[in-house]
Parts: C-alpha cells; structure tokens; sequence
C-alpha cells in the first residue's frame, strides 16, 4: 500500500513543516511536548474546548487530511492510553467527591476510541472504524488492519493514525516505572547517552493510504512484530519479512532506529543497524520526539520526507553514514521497553 | 482463501465460570443480575451488577496465580476464560508459541479497575503501588502473551462496547487472509469504579435489572466477564474439533453522535449488511440474531429500527445482557459464544425482564426457551459509543 499524503502535530513543527527547512525546537527539557496549531477553522470552538490533548491532536491531524481527501472510507487509530489527562480528571473526581454528582465530559473524552470517533462523526465517515490500543504495537496493528482491507477489496482509501498524549499523570505513572531520565537534557544529540531512562515524548501522526497508486510518497510493503522476542526471533523474523519480499539484507540501504538514550535498550537497536544490516546507512528519530508509544508512526513521518529527498532532515536523522546509495529500501526498527518489537518495510 | 473456523471457547461472567455454568443458567432462564458483594462502590446499594461471583483472591486461586501481586481483575478473569478456550481446542504449546498463532483481545476499563491504586500513582501520592506496571489497557493481552508464549501478531482493541466482536473480526480476516493458522481472540473487563460513575454519570444506568426490549427500559446494568475463542484455519484443524464456523462480519461507523445511535439506525443497518455480503447469506437465512439490547431507550429502539431496515420478518432474536448485564469491551465475544451454543444445541435462551413488549414494532424478543429448532445462521450485534458497530454471522459446523 501507498502513503500519498500525511500530517502530524509532534513536538518538532510538522504541522506547518518547518522541521523540513531546519526550524528544529531544541528540547532541554523532561518531556517533549506537541507543537500544537490553534485548531481554530477547522474544529469548532465549542467542541475544541470539550476535547482533551489526544483527542484535539487526534482530530487536528486527521481532520484536514479527510477534508483534503473527501474519498476516504475509514479511520484506522492507534492509542495506548487516549485521553489519560481526562481519564485522570474523571478518575480523580470519583475519589475526592467521593462517587458524588459527576460530570461525563471527561469519561466521554477519555476512552481511547473517541478519537477515531470524533473524526468519524466531524468528517462523515460511515466506513470503518477501529481503535488498537496495543501499547508499542498499536500503530503497527492499524498498518496491518490496513493492508488487510485493501487485499479484501472492500477500501480503496484510509486514514491511519497514531495518537499519543502526555498528561502529568501518565508522566508520573511511567515515570515511577523508571522509564524516563531523571536529569533534564544536556545535549541535542543524547541518544548515545550511558544513562538509563528516555525522555518522553507525544505527538499525533496520519496517513491516507491507498492500494494503488500513480503518484505516492512511500510504500509500505510489508511489517512484523514480536513480543517478548530474544535475539534469535529477531533474526528469524528480520529473515522471514526480507524473504517474502524478495529482498536479501544488501536491499536494505537505511534502517530507522528507535534509539532512545536508555542505555538498557540499546542493544536491540545496535544488533540490527551494526550486526544484521552492516552496510546500511542508519537514522535515528527520537531525539526529535522523544519516547511514547506509538511513535513508530512519527518515525513513518520523517521517512517519508526522507524519501522525498528532504537534506535537512537526512542530515539531521542520520547516525551512521555508510554508502553513498539512494534511499530505496528501508526498514523501520522500533521496540518499546524491549517486550513489543516491529518492523515497517518502506519502499521508494 | 482460508474458511475459520471456531474450535474453543471458553467464558466467565455472572453466570458463573466456564461455560457449563453459563450454558445451565441460560437454558433454565436465570439471571446473573444482582447485588455486588464483591465490587466496591457507593452505588452497590442503589444499582444491580452482573457480577462474577469470585473474589480476586479465589480468581487466583482458579488460574494459578496464587503468588501474583500485581495482576489487575480484569487480567484474571482473562486468564480462566483463554484457558478453559485454549484447553477445549486441545493447543499444544508448540502451537502456541507458533509464529502463525497470534492473539487480538480487548478491554474498555484494561487495569485502570484497580481505582485507588490508580489514583495514587497518578497522582504520585505515596510510593508505587504493587499495580503500577498493570492500568494499561493492553495489560492483559500482555500477561496472556507471556503465560502462554505466544510470539506470533498481537493486538488490543478497544471500540467500548463492539471491542471484542472486532477481535473476533479481526482474527478472522487474519486466517482468512493466511497470515495466521491460530488466534485466541476475545475480551475482558472487570467491574469498575472508573466505568460505573462513567455510565452513571450519562445517565443510562438503570435503577433495576435492565430489562432489553421492553417497553419501559430503563437503561442498562454494568457487568462484567472475559470471554474468549479459539479460531483455526482450514488449513490445520481437523473438522471433529470444529465447533462453528465464522463466515461473515461488519464494521461500521454510524457517526452522527458519541453516545446516541442515529434515528434511522444507520451504522446498524450498515454493519449488519456488510456481514450478510461477505457471508454470502440472505437475510432471510439468519435463523437468530443475539441482539446488542442493552436495555437503554435509544439502543433498544434503534436497533430493532435496523433490524427493519434487513429483514421483511426479522428472525427470533433477544439480549442475553438480560443475564451478564453489559460487560463491555467483553460483551461481543460472550455473546458470541452464546450463539455458538444456540448453533451447537438447537436452542434459543429466552429475554429476560420484558413485562410490555416495545410498541410499534412487528417482532418481539424471544421470551421463552426454545428448543429442537434448526439454528444454521446466527448473528452476533454488538455497538459501541462512538458509533463503532459490528456485526458477526456464525454457521453451524
């Protein structure tokens, strides 16, 4: 399947693409946050006020791109959490008024389907309908979900997305999990840190997907994913999806990695890009967005500006240069906390 | 093209654990609606509850977990019911460790049941609690991954209350497809604060056992439950363990409200229809349908206004909520299961709770228990808020 446009709203200025002519935000803080638009024209104000951060960035990125693409069919969403902000308000409001007189607002922006809902009922989108919560896996099962309608036939254009908000409460829960660094930033480039922990990041990314296409951007040819792998899966699942595309490893001429700077995940990423596919150039993304869940699909974003031939971005991605050769074949490589792994190939 | 078929089940709701419990009660017409003596909550007093009469501690016990601090409800109640739907289709661990076998379960509230400890750790206010890496709602998918070794694909889905028919979908289109032999597919959700204020706060909760398809409904009763079913190919299961089969299945979005189902039931009737065109089956062919009848003004009569939409006469029809209550993201496959057992056994279990049947409407919920009656299609309804509806035929083996 094809990309054919995109948008996103991540904590470098995607929206109105100013990360692709070098306007980069330097993060020195814990948490990256959104760059977020004023939504103003195209949500309406009484509704934006209502919408928490996951559902407004949700609705931001994907709206536009429906409004764009009048032939879209359905909307595909990946979310861990949804709106933990507003499940945490709702949550909190049961504890210290102790289940007195509510108000749904918050449990209504709260679970994790509105989003997909939202944009469904703003853009009058009938088709269907779906919202994966899997964790570091959940963007990768829309991508599936995907290519899975169009072989069925019945889908000839999708929106597919992926969602994640920080709020300071799933801040606080991860934070007390000892994922993220308890020192704020000290250098742009802190992938390679020796310190454990990442920074957490969020951000909202979309696609419209078609089957066929004349003029795309990228094609997603084929993905993976494991949980709970050791090495060896690895390796036999990087075979297998190289196999059944007809590719060998000296096809791939770029992987993407999902450093993060925990020295504790490292090895997974050090394994592909200096172990598996030694002759590939190898590009990073994280230090651009930080850490969260689904942001394999901010990964898929920058890629696919790479393949337009963006140099700022290349530049700015690029961790190991090892060939001179044209962006062709890439394989995106993303785990979170080393239990959910995946593989996105991505063809020029 | 692979045809799927059903060669496990396995349930735990109010009716009781596993499925011979379930079966028993459905067939002698009895409630598991009640008041919670286990959930904690303020509206204990007020409300009713399909609630799994089994403390976390004997939930343990029943799923060998006895050492486990950290396991949410809703990952317990996960744990009997795959278990008892992995024991029925006999899977070797070989099997399930299987690249080609893979799981897609579902849940609304996840481990975020655990409200207390929640708040604290969100809040950061006092040292993390026991349940700290256990609120997401892919958690339990998680702990089934690595009870049973599973490496092949994996998925959580979470559409409220259609979550686990769109498991069921998914895992289909998935064998169908040939990408995967095996797949546990279904859902869980345990009884929680967060989901009871929730719904009671929207105002659709009823004040008595929720009575689906009668006149004077008052809303809905919360329950909850995991259900969860085996799905093999053609390709790898010998027809004496097939149970059922799934040949058809819909998903569509009614978009027009986040709570209330359009007047003229339009993402009903579509999910309904996509499921008939892809069974390759009439509507007259449909022999029972397991209704979503949640009990609530607006489900209720929308979706006996998409039935008219399909059908010139609809088939027997009624809502077993009238006996689990609505266990949300677990609803669609307990339901389904369900059907399997009316497709198995010849045998419709009747609607609870209907004194005055709905005015203006040509059929009625089957309110008595039929049996000896051919059941060759069913279909299992299932709609969520958001306007998220999926609809799933079953055919008999």
């Amino acid at each position: 399947m094809y990309i054919t446009d995109l948008k996103a709203i991540l904590p470098q200025d995607t929206y109105t693409e100013g990360v692709l002519t070098g306007q980069f935000k330097e993060h020195n803080e814990m948490v990256f946050s959104a760059i977020e638009p004023n939504y103003i024209g195209f949500i309406p104000k009484g509704l934006l006020r209502r919408m928490g951060k996951a559902v407004r960035m949700g609705v931001g990125s994907g709206l536009p791109l429906i409004n764009d693409h009048k032939d879209i069919e359905g909307v595909l969403v990946a979310t861990a959490n949804g709106g933990m902000e507003d499940c945490i308000k709702f949550l909190n409001q049961i504890v210290d008024y102790d289940e007195g007189i509510l108000t749904p607002t918050n449990f209504v922006q709260s679970t994790p389907n509105s989003i997909a809902a939202q944009i469904a009922l703003l853009g009058k989108k009938q088709g269907y309908n779906i919202t994966y919560t899997n964790g570091g896996l959940a963007f990768e099962n829309t991508l599936l979900d995907a290519m899975l309608l169009f072989e069925e036939g019945l889908h000839s254009k999708l929106l597919v997305g992926g969602i994640e908000e920080v709020s300071d409460y799933s801040y606080n829960i991860d934070f007390l999990l000892g994922k993220y660094k308890t020192e704020p930033i000290s250098k742009e480039w802190y992938l390679d840190s020796n310190s454990v922990g990442a920074y957490c990041g969020e951000g909202a990314a979309f696609f419209v997907l078609v089957p066929e296409s004349k003029e795309y951007l990228c094609r997603i040819k084929d993905l993976d994913q494991i949980t709970y792998p050791n090495e060896a899966d690895i390796d036999q699942l990087t075979a297998n999806l190289l196999s059944r595309n007809g590719l060998t490893l000296a096809d791939i001429d770029s992987v993407v990695l999902g450093y993060n700077g925990d020295v504790r995940h490292n090895k997974w990423y050090d394994h592909i890009g200096d172990s598996v596919f030694k002759k590939a150039n190898v590009f990073c993304f994280k230090h651009l967005v930080g850490e969260y869940r689904v942001c394999s699909s901010a990964a898929l974003w920058f890629l696919t500006h790479l393949f337009q031939g963006n140099k700022v971005l290349y530049s700015k991605m690029l961790k190991e240069d090892r060939h001179e050769r044209p962006l062709k074949n890439a394989l995106i490589y993303n785990h979170f906390d080393a239990d959910q792994h995946s593989f996105i190939l991505v063809q020029k | 093209m692979q045809r799927v078929y059903i060669t496990g089940l396995g349930v735990i709701s109010s009716l009781g654990a596993g499925k011979e419990a379930n079966l028993k009660r459905l067939c002698n017409g009895q409630s598991g609606i009640g008041r919670a003596s286990i959930f904690e909550s303020k509206y204990t007093e007020s409300l009713f509850f399909g609630e799994v009469n089994l403390s976390d501690d004997s939930l343990k016990e029943v799923t060998n977990n006895q050492d486990s601090v950290d396991l949410s409800r809703t990952a317990l109640l996960a744990f009997f019911a795959a278990e008892e739907a992995i024991e029925q289709a006999g899977l070797s661990k070989g099997d399930l460790s299987s690249y080609r076998t893979g799981i897609i379960s579902s849940s609304t509230v996840g481990g975020m049941c655990n409200t207390v400890s929640l708040y604290n750790d969100a809040n950061r206010k006092e040292k993390p609690s026991t349940f700290i890496d256990s609120y997401a709602d892919a958690e339990h998918t998680m702990r089934l991954i690595k009870r049973y070794g599973i490496k092949g694909y994996s998925s959580t889905i979470n559409t409220a209350c259609s979550s686990s028919a769109n498991a069921i979908m998914l895992g289909a289109r998935l064998i169908r497809s040939g990408r995967l032999d095996r797949v546990i597919v279904g859902g869980s959700d345990a009884l929680a604060k967060y989901t009871v204020n929730g719904f009671n706060a929207m105002m659709i909760l009823s004040d008595e056992p929720c009575t689906p398809f009668d006149a004077n409904r008052k809303g809905l009763t919360l329950g909850e439950g995991a259900g969860y079913m085996i799905l093999e190919s053609e390709r790898v299961v010998d027809n004496n363990r097939v149970l059922a089969e799934v040949i058809g299945y819909g998903n569509a979005s009614d978009a027009y409200h986040p709570s209330t189902t359009s007047p003229e039931s339009i993402g009903p009737t579509l999910a309904m229809q996509k499921a008939l065109a892809l069974g390759g089956v009439k509507a007259d062919e449909i022999d029972y349908i397991n209704a979503h009848g949640t009990g609530t003004v607006n489900n209720d009569e929308t979706e006996l206004i998409g039935f008219s939409n399909i059908f010139d006469q609809p088939p027997i029809f009624n809502s077993t909520k009238s006996y689990t209550g609505h266990t949300l993201s677990a609803a669609g496959v307990i339901e389904s299961i369900y059907c399997v057992f009316s497709l198995l056994f010849n045998e419709v279990y009747p609607s609870l709770g209907i004194k005055h049947p709905m005015k203006g409407f040509a059929s009625k919920a089957n309110e008595t228990y039929l049996s000896g009656i051919e059941i060759k299609h069913a279909m299992s309804n299932s709609f969520g808020f958001g306007g998220n509806c999926t609809s799933i035929i079953f055919k008999k083996a």
